[in-house]
This record gives structure tokens, C-alpha cells and sequence, in this order.
């Protein structure tokens, strides 16, 4: 556990390398979890970091759910859709979440297609 | 000023002289005129032991916030540090006192730890090298302050995390020895009962601590019979569920510190007609609460619904009151008018001011989601599909509500389940990170640690059983006028007043099976007196210095309930109601490390590291 200090590495590569080795630490503990989840937040930062090249958006450190909403706000529906998709975000979340964004924005074009 | 300390059965106000005096001492040891450098935390419980003014006595001229840098300049001769034994406090007062002497005319510089010194922190001071700058290094011992008539508290925040999660066992240290001091002041008390872990150890260090000083007969009357120490994870469920008396709901709502709380100032506005109306205050409305005042000491252990009722009763006194000067013809009868006429006035604006408070928390308490949670909270007390995924939290998340109070009602239906089916609970786990963030982790890995949140090892769920025998469930909870103490959560009777109200009668031995449930041991001992009191306890009670109601009392025991842990303002008013009870023939006295509420509480188990990347 002690090496969830990971969070104090302000640099994404050491980040990531920590959290590696926070998941090492995991499955020696057998907490399949715990290990599966932080391989997760690996794979969520290295997909916010890409996406930030891409678009020249800063998603770094925001949740999984704040990720998504906002790509939907932002009309990004393509990557959202892979986001739901690669991490198995219940469908009822994202819906809401869906929904949610979509009013705000007040895309009800985007609405009704949905 | 401290009247309400002495209204109750045991006068507290001597504990807080005692306090008192010690202080007056230390600041009588740096003589001339000083100034004060506070450690934040410290200010809040201080302020309920002495005011400014008796520090101004002590030719107190100045004081400070602790913080890095040098003390600001001010025409003293001493300068007095009052911490808490942090280390990261050190190096602020290292820095404070280093450039301190950089000055042509340096201050003599003090340090108080409350509420005991270190020898960590003495070291880290010797590493920076400014140990010998001190004239003074002292402690004063403030263990147990009395917040009320029947009330004490440690106010240390981390106690429940320091000794669940951490395994740090300080703070049951101190605890055993704010006990010590309370039984050289008010007497040894003859019987301990205990159910806990940590009661555990807190007994066996006041027995020890009691050996030790086996010389000195303690000659004083005692006036608490029983001792009660419960730990708090016996009962983990009850903190957890929304409080429901008007007390209870301020805390839950705005939050109580120290005796005070802060209100949004809208509502008070209008009582400043001079101020024309056009800016409304920014500043928020500080409100002290203790049963000094005595509407508020009528209404803050009701339920919620019946407060609505007290205070229009209480309208109805007092404009009934005002109304008499036009039946007052003699002039004896306008003078006991006027006489009574300032405490007429406070009465009602302390009726403006509640009247105001409850329109705030009933706008909450109305309002949907308020109703939506506690139907869930009662569904899951009660027992209804706890080994399900609940709808309702899979809504709250998905809207991303306040995670603490996801995290209260995963861990309410852990609990009330007996832990979670593992698929359950990792697919709450998941939602939450991938909702909240992946860093909350290590918030829910500490969920675990102390219970709160568990996977399901046996299929059997005791919690049912615990229910049915403990009574944990009213169906018919009378709120205005209560005759269970379920009133308090409006139907759940909280676990650990039941425990202390069995103990009182029919006794813990009814109960054995339920006990051996709950986690940690439970126990018994004695303490014995000094022979010549014996005798003294069965005649009529002499000691009027303590017993000030005494002839009043008859055979009523005085029991001292203390929670490890915390307490809850809903605990302290179903026991207040316990003493009230007129078959009862127990009175309780409340003492705790800390007063919480459910969100203060899960808070406290919170590991939020500051994420940040570049």
C-alpha cells in the first residue's frame, strides 16, 4: 500500500512506473482487485494523455466518469463510446451520463439520435 | 458565564476550574507581559475553558496564529507557544524562534503542549537547534472537557482512525488518564463495565495506573457509580444513519464545533433594521448552543417533527407573557413586570433564532432527496433486500452525489448486511473509482480495514438477530411525545444506547448471546474503595460540595457512559431521554473522544493525496 505514494510523482511516466509496481505489490498480495483496478487507472492515463496530443484538451487526472462527460460536452462521441466500451461502464451510468452532458449542451439533435 | 457546567446531577464546573487553575499557574510561571502563539486546532477547545479575558488577567497582551516565518512584532516580554505535540508544529516554531533571535531584543520564548509534551518532539526541537531557546517547556493536561452539564469530550479528531485504523493506541492512553483525573475529583468509581477491544485496554491501564498510585487513598466521596466503556466499532451502524433530532440535524447539516455553529445569514438578515436592507451580511451567523439557553435546551433532543410544535407552544408563553403588563395595575405588580422583562427578551430572541434555524433545516428536511435517502437508510436498518445491488446508491452515483454520502450508505448496507457478497461490493467499488477518481482507493482499502465496508465471509447475517433481541427497530416510534428511545432516528433505536440501557436493567447477562456478536470482549471489574466510605455511600449523601441536588436524588446511580471513538449527537440525546426516564433510576453522564456525525466521521477515514501531473 505504501507504494500508492505514486500520487505525490507529478510526472505521468514515474507515475505510471509506480503504479506498475503498486500492482506488483497488489498481486503478491493476492488482491486481484485492487490490482485490476489500478491496471485500469494505468490504462485511463495513458488514453487521457493520448487524447491530449490529439485534441490539445487537458483530461489528465479527471475520473473515468468526468473523462467521459466531458468528451460528450465537448462532441467527442466517438472516443466516449470507446471509453464505455473499454471499461465497462454499467449502462445505466452511461446513459445518465449521456444524458446529463447532452442536456447541458442542449444537443438535442444528438438527443433524438441517441 | 459557565452556569450551565453546574445545572446537572454532577457538577462539571469543577473539572473546568481545575483546568482553569493550571493555566492561570503556567501563565503566573513566565512573568511579565507575553503573548500567545496558537496552534489553530487548540483555539476552538480552549475557548471553552477560559475566555480572553482571564488570559488578559495573566497580562496576556497579544495573540497569534502559529505560523511559518517570525512572530509579528509586538511590545512583550515573553512569547508562548501552545501546541499540540505534531512534529510538523516543531519545525514551524523552529523556524518562529530562529528568526526570533536574529532580533536585537529577543523575546523569551515558552512552549506549551497540550496535551502532553513529547520526547519526539523535544528531539526534533534539539535537531534544529533551538531545545535550550526555551525557558519553559511545559504541559498542561486537558483530557476531558466539559462541553455541557452532561458532557465531555476529548475533541480529538482522529481518534477513532488512530486506533481502528492506525493501531496508534495515544489517544486510549490519554483517555485512561482523563478518567484518572476525573476520579481525583469526583472519586473512584466502584464498577467498570466494558464491551471492546479498545475498552478493553483503557481498563487495564486505569487499573494499572490505579496500582501505581496505591499510597494515596482517594477520601472522596464518589460520585458516579458505574463506568461504561464502549468502543465505537461495537456499533457502527448507528453514526452512520442521518440523525433526526434538531441537534442532530444542525450537526448534520452545518456542523457543530465546539459548541458553535455557522449558519447562512439570510434568514437573520432582517433582524438588523438599521442596516437598511441593501447588503445583506456576508459574514455567516456564529450561533453558540448549549442548554445554558434554555429554549434550546427544551427543544435539541426532540425529533425533528415535534420541534415545529415546541416552538409555537413556546410563541404562544411568551406573547402570553407580554400581554400581562396590561392586566398589571399596582405598582408591585409593574415592578415584578419590568423585572422579569430582560429575561423575557432573551427568551424571545432565542424563540427568533430557532424559529429561523428550523425553517433552514425544514426547507432541507422537505426536500426530495433528503426523504429518498432516509427511506433507503430505514430500508436497509429494517432488513429489506441488503444482499442486493441497491438502485437508489446506483442512481446517487451515477449523478455523482457527494461521495461521502455514497460512501455512508455502502457502508450502512455492509453493515446491516454483515458485509457484502464480494461481487456486490466490487461492483460498488468499481462504480466509485471510476466515478470519483481511482486515488479514492485508498479510502476504500481504510473502509475495510475498520469494518465499514466487508466482504461476506459466512453466509449467516447476525445483524437480524442482534436486531430482534436488542429491540433495534420500533415500528411505532412517537416522535412528539417518545417512550423508546428510538424517537432519536425516528424508528432505529441506536445499538449502543440499547446496550447501556440493558446493562442498567436487566443487566448484560440477559443478553450474553448477542454480546459474543458484537466484536471485542466484554467485561467487569471493580475498584475498591477506601473502607471508611463504604459506610458513608449507604447513609444519606453528605458531601453537598458535589452533590448539589443530593436530597432530591433518593437512590438514582450516576453512570459514565464513555464512547472510544466518537458519539454522536443523537446517542447523547436518546441517553438524556434515558434520564429522564422517571423508572429509570439512572442518570448518565456522556463522555467521548470526539463528537461526530456520519459525514465528520467517514471523513476522518478519508486518504485524499493531491494529485497532480504535469
Amino acid at each position: 500500500f505504501y507504494v500508492k505514494a505514486s500520487y505525490q510523482e507529478k510526472k505521468l511516466e514515474a507515475r505510471i512506473g509506480l503504479l506498475q509496481s503498486a500492482v506488483d505489490e497488489y498481486n503478491k498480495a493476492k488482491n486481484e482487485f485492487a490490482a485490476k483496478v489500478t491496471e485500469e487507472e494505468m490504462r485511463l492515463l495513458r488514453f487521457q494523455r493520448r487524447l491530449e496530443e490529439e485534441k490539445g484538451e487537458c483530461l489528465l487526472g479527471f475520473s473515468l466518469h468526468d473523462t467521459i462527460s466531458t468528451l460528450l460536452s465537448l462532441g467527442l462521441h466517438k472516443h466516449a463510446e470507446q471509453l464505455y466500451k473499454e471499461f465497462r461502464v454499467p449502462d445505466k451510468r452511461y446513459w445518465w451520463l449521456k444524458l446529463t452532458a447532452l442536456a447541458e449542451k442542449e444537443d438535442w439533435e444528438e438527443l433524438e439520435k441517441f | 458565564m459557565a452556569a450551565h457546567l453546574s445545572y446537572g446531577r454532577v457538577n462539571l464546573n469543577i473539572l473546568r476550574e481545575a483546568a482553569r487553575k493550571e493555566l492561570r499557574e503556567f501563565l503566573d510561571k513566565c512573568a511579565g507581559s507575553k503573548a500567545i502563539v496558537w496552534d489553530e486546532y487548540l483555539t476552538g477547545p480552549f475557548g471553552l475553558i477560559a475566555q480572553y479575558s482571564l488570559l488578559k488577567e495573566h497580562e496576556v497582551e497579544k495573540m497569534f496564529t502559529l505560523k511559518g516565518g517570525r512572530v509579528p512584532p509586538a511590545d512583550v516580554k515573553n512569547i508562548i507557544f501552545f501546541v499540540r505535540p505534531r512534529l510538523e508544529l516543531m519545525d514551524i516554531i523552529a523556524e518562529n524562534v530562529i528568526s526570533e533571535e536574529k532580533l536585537p531584543a529577543p523575546r523569551e520564548a515558552h512552549i506549551l503542549f497540550v496535551p502532553r509534551r513529547s520526547l519526539l518532539c523535544e528531539q526534533r526541537l534539539k535537531e534544529q537547534g533551538v531545545l535550550n531557546s526555551f525557558t519553559n517547556i511545559d504541559e498542561y493536561i486537558l483530557d476531558l472537557i466539559p462541553y455541557d452539564g452532561d458532557l465531555l469530550s476529548m475533541e480529538s479528531e482522529s481518534a477513532f482512525r488512530e486506533c481502528y485504523l492506525e493501531n496508534d493506541q495515544t489517544s486510549l492512553f490519554h483517555t485512561a488518564k482523563g478518567l484518572m483525573t476525573l476520579q481525583a475529583l469526583y472519586g473512584t468509581i466502584p464498577q467498570i463495565f466494558g464491551k471492546g477491544e479498545c475498552a478493553r485496554h483503557v481498563a487495564n491501564m486505569m487499573l494499572r495506573m490505579k496500582r501505581e498510585f496505591a499510597g494515596s487513598q482517594n477520601q472522596i466521596l464518589p460520585v458516579f457509580d458505574t463506568l461504561l466503556l464502549l468502543d465505537r466499532n461495537v456499533d457502527l451502524l448507528t453514526p452512520l444513519a442521518t440523525q433526526l433530532t434538531y441537534e442532530g440535524l444542525i450537526d448534520e447539516i452545518y456542523g457543530i464545533t465546539n459548541g458553535y455553529v455557522k449558519l447562512p445569514p439570510e434568514k437573520f438578515a432582517q433582524k438588523k433594521p438599521g442596516e437598511g436592507g441593501k447588503d445583506l451580511p456576508t459574514e455567516p451567523k456564529k450561533l453558540q448552543l448549549n442548554s445554558a439557553e434554555e429554549l434550546y435546551a427544551e427543544i435539541r433532543d426532540k425529533n425533528f417533527n415535534a420541534v415545529g410544535a415546541a416552538l409555537s407552544k413556546k410563541a404562544k408563553i411568551i406573547s402570553a407573557a407580554f400581554e400581562e403588563r396590561h392586566n398589571a395595575k399596582t405598582v408591585g405588580e409593574i415592578k415584578n413586570f419590568v423585572s422579569q422583562l430582560p429575561h423575557m427578551q432573551a427568551a424571545r430572541s432565542s424563540l427568533a433564532n430557532h424559529t429561523s434555524v428550523a425553517e433552514l433545516i425544514k426547507d432541507i428536511t422537505t426536500s426530495e432527496s433528503f426523504f429518498d435517502n432516509l427511506t433507503v437508510e430505514q430500508e436497509f436498518m429494517t432488513g429489506v433486500d441488503t444482499d442486493k445491488i441497491n438502485t437508489y446508491i446506483e442512481d446517487c452515483i451515477a449523478q455523482k452525489d457527494p461521495l461521502i454520502k455514497i460512501l455512508r450508505l455502502v457502508c450502512m448496507q455492509s453493515v446491516c448486511n454483515n458485509g457484502l457478497k464480494q461481487k456486490v461490493l466490487d461492483y460498488y467499488k468499481r462504480e466509485i473509482l471510476q466515478t470519483y477518481g481511482y486515488e479514492h482507493i485508498l479510502t476504500l482499502n481504510n473502509l475495510e480495514k475498520v469494518g465499514l465496508l466487508k466482504p461476506q465471509t459466512t453466509t449467516r447475517n447476525n445483524y437480524p438477530t442482534i436486531r430482534k433481541t436488542l429491540k433495534l427497530w420500533m415500528e411505532d416510534a412517537n416522535e412528539q411525545n417518545p417512550n423508546d428511545i428510538s424517537y432519536v432516528y425516528s424508528g432505529y433505536a441506536p445499538l449502543s444506547v440499547r446496550l447501556t440501557q440493558v446493562l442498567a436493567r436487566p443487566g448484560w447477562r440477559s443478553i450474553e448471546e448477542v454480546l459474543k456478536m458484537l466484536p471485542g470482549p466484554h467485561f467487569e471489574e471493580r475498584q475498591q474503595l477506601p473502607s471508611g466510605l463504604h459506610k458513608k455511600r449507604k447513609g444519606p449523601v453528605s458531601n453537598m460540595y458535589h452533590f448539589e441536588f443530593a436530597g432530591q436524588q433518593g437512590e438514582n446511580r450516576t453512570t459514565l457512559v464513555f464512547f472510544l471513538g466518537g458519539v454522536t449527537y443523537a446517542e447523547i440525546a436518546a441517553l438524556r431521554f434515558l434520564s429522564q426516564m422517571e423508572d429509570g433510576g439512572t442518570e448518565y453522564i456522556i463522555a467521548t473522544t470526539k463528537l461526530i456525525n456520519g459525514t465528520s466521521w467517514v471523513k476522518s477515514l478519508m486518504d485524499r493525496p493531491e494529485a497532480q501531473i504535469l
